[in-house]
């Protein structure tokens, strides 16, 4: 399968849209909407649709950028990874290959955003300056750098990665059988360090409970999702209506199973 | 400027602004943040209340450059709350210190709530319905994730109108209580994810001789009857402690990730 000028301009507005989407927080950056639109313009939603949802489980605790740290970028998997499962199909390229293959783009997505930001890192200095001689227009532009800087780098990568499906595919097949299969137990192993950042932001001695809860829930009692939201819930009220007759003693005898 | 004036802002001009929360980040950088996209977000309001003033005008607005960086959902609560507060003429060290004030537990319970507990939540269910092919998963995500956010900010908004200054030190209270929850929900939630998202399969076997018979014995089996996901555990906790403790920073963890993936799987010990 090989893209026309015209859908890889298409890929190019919608990455740009959506990365902008990051800034301005309605979560159009996400795997899961990312590669649907990706696949829709292709004329692969079925993929599209398989390759995001996979992406989208994966990269679930990257989706956080606690305190300005940046996380790797949906937009590896959730566009380079696309494109690579839609190309490659027919030569056997499994989805979940393609989210392997995809991190190093996820990985220099994030580079490339950490270096916009700091781009625009004398944006005090500029303002003030700017404000002091009353030029509200720069003052302006200063407030928008970033976002005119996603603007214009989603566009370039998502024209890029359509233009060069051929690329990929040369880069793909020079990669030995036994590496691929590593880097499917390494992206198996990749989640850990996103909820490990989150716990990190969010942890204290007094929810230390809360995730012998959540570990309990799910690997004894294999909750759904919104199960486990509820019992968070009551674990919340419990110590919010009970506060000081120790009212966190639960699940004390799990302890030693989770040394977090 | 200093007491006794009368209001200028209309109820619109709070929404304005609470709208303008989108704005927030378009600044961002690593000087100060947020900052530029907050004084740029309450500009056209400021512009309002100082429009006889422009040295005035100038020397908030600079004010309001400094460093910030809070929760963009929430943070209409905090520009209404403070807009009020210079439109009743307060004075700005007490707006300034109702600002910083906010940032802090906004930004926590913003987090839990949003990117822990609302992202993750209908991500799932998105995930799972894409899963089955359904076109309606993504647009189900992203309809959800803007409603429920743009209905959050727009309530924000208000809620800081009308609290004024007034409630200030009962607010922040209740401001930790409800952080306390927040933040319960998300950690058992992000506990619970944790361990069924991280991958880890023993591929070792042993052989073990039953009634005469020989018998292989996947590992893996043996230790999901005792605590299943012990490995996930292990191996989340492990990168727990090398952020928490030896602060590694992303890029080193996700090489020794990548790189112990794949050795362990050359080596044969997980699959």
């Amino acid at each position: 399968m090989d893209a026309s000028l015209g859908q890889a301009l298409l890929v190019g507005l919608f990455v740009s849209f959506c990365l902008i989407g990051q800034l301005i927080g309605i979560y159009t950056n996400r795997a899961i909407f990312l590669a649907f639109g990706v696949g829709l313009i292709l004329g692969d939603v079925q993929t599209g649709l398989l390759m995001g949802a996979t992406a989208e489980l994966a990269f679930m605790g990257f989706g956080v950028g606690a305190g300005g740290t940046v996380p790797p970028n949906p937009i590896g998997p959730g566009v380079v990874g696309t494109i690579m499962a839609i190309a490659m199909k027919d030569s056997g390229m499994d989805v979940a290959t393609a989210l392997s293959l995809s991190f190093p783009f996820a990985v220099m997505i994030q580079f490339v955003i950490t270096f916009i930001y700091s781009l625009n890192a004398g944006s005090l200095s500029w303002a003030t300056k700017a404000i002091q001689e009353g030029n509200y227009k720069s003052f302006k532009l200063t407030s928008n750098f970033t976002f005119i800087g996603f603007g214009v780098f989603g566009f370039l990568i998502g024209l890029v990665a359509t233009m060069s499906i051929d690329v990929l595919r040369a880069f793909v097949n020079i990669i030995p059988e036994w590496l691929i299969s590593g880097l499917s137990v390494a992206g198996g192993l990749l989640p850990a360090i996103g909820f490990a950042m989150i716990l990190n932001v969010m942890i204290k001695k007094e929810y230390i409970p809360a995730i012998l809860l959540g570990y309990v829930c799910i690997s004894y009692l294999s909750m759904p999702v919104i199960g486990l939201a509820f019992a968070g819930a009551i674990l919340a009220f419990n110590n919010f209506f009970n506060k000081g007759n120790g009212g966190s003693a639960i699940e004390q005898e799990e302890v030693i199973e989770d040394g977090i | 400027m200093e007491s006794n004036q009368q209001p200028v802002l209309t109820k619109q001009d709070y929404f304005k602004t609470s709208l303008r929360s989108y704005v927030l980040q378009n600044g961002f950088n690593y000087g100060n943040y947020q900052g530029t996209g907050y004084a740029n977000s309450i500009f056209p309001a400021l512009k309002k209340i100082y429009k006889d003033d422009e040295e005035k005008l100038k020397e908030v607005t600079i004010s309001n450059l400094e460093f910030y960086n809070t929760n963009p959902q929430l943070v209409p609560f905090i520009t209404s709350m403070q807009l009020a507060m210079y439109d009743g003429g307060q004075s700005e060290d007490d707006t300034r210190a109702i600002k910083f004030a906010l940032m802090g537990p906004l930004s926590g319970i913003g987090d839990s709530l949003s990117q822990f507990g609302l992202a993750p939540l209908f991500s799932t269910i998105a995930a799972g319905m894409a899963l089955d092919g359904l076109i309606a998963g993504p647009i189900f995500f992203i309809l959800c994730m803007f409603g429920i956010t743009f209905g959050l900010r727009m309530l924000m908004g208000y809620l800081g109108y009308k609290l004024g200054t007034s409630v200030i030190d009962t607010l922040s209270e209740k401001m930790a209580s409800i952080s306390n929850i927040a933040t319960t929900i998300g950690v058992t939630v992000i506990s619970g994810l944790s361990v069924s998202f991280v991958k880890a399969n023993l591929a070792l076997e042993y052989v073990t001789k039953v009634e005469g018979k020989e018998q292989i014995v996947a590992l893996q089996t043996v230790f999901d009857k005792i605590a299943p996901n012990l490995l996930p555990v292990l191996i989340t906790s492990g990168v727990y402690v090398l952020i928490r403790k030896y602060k590694w920073s992303t890029y080193k963890l996700i090489a020794l990730l990548i790189v112990a993936g794949i050795l362990l799987s050359v080596l044969g010990i997980l699959k």
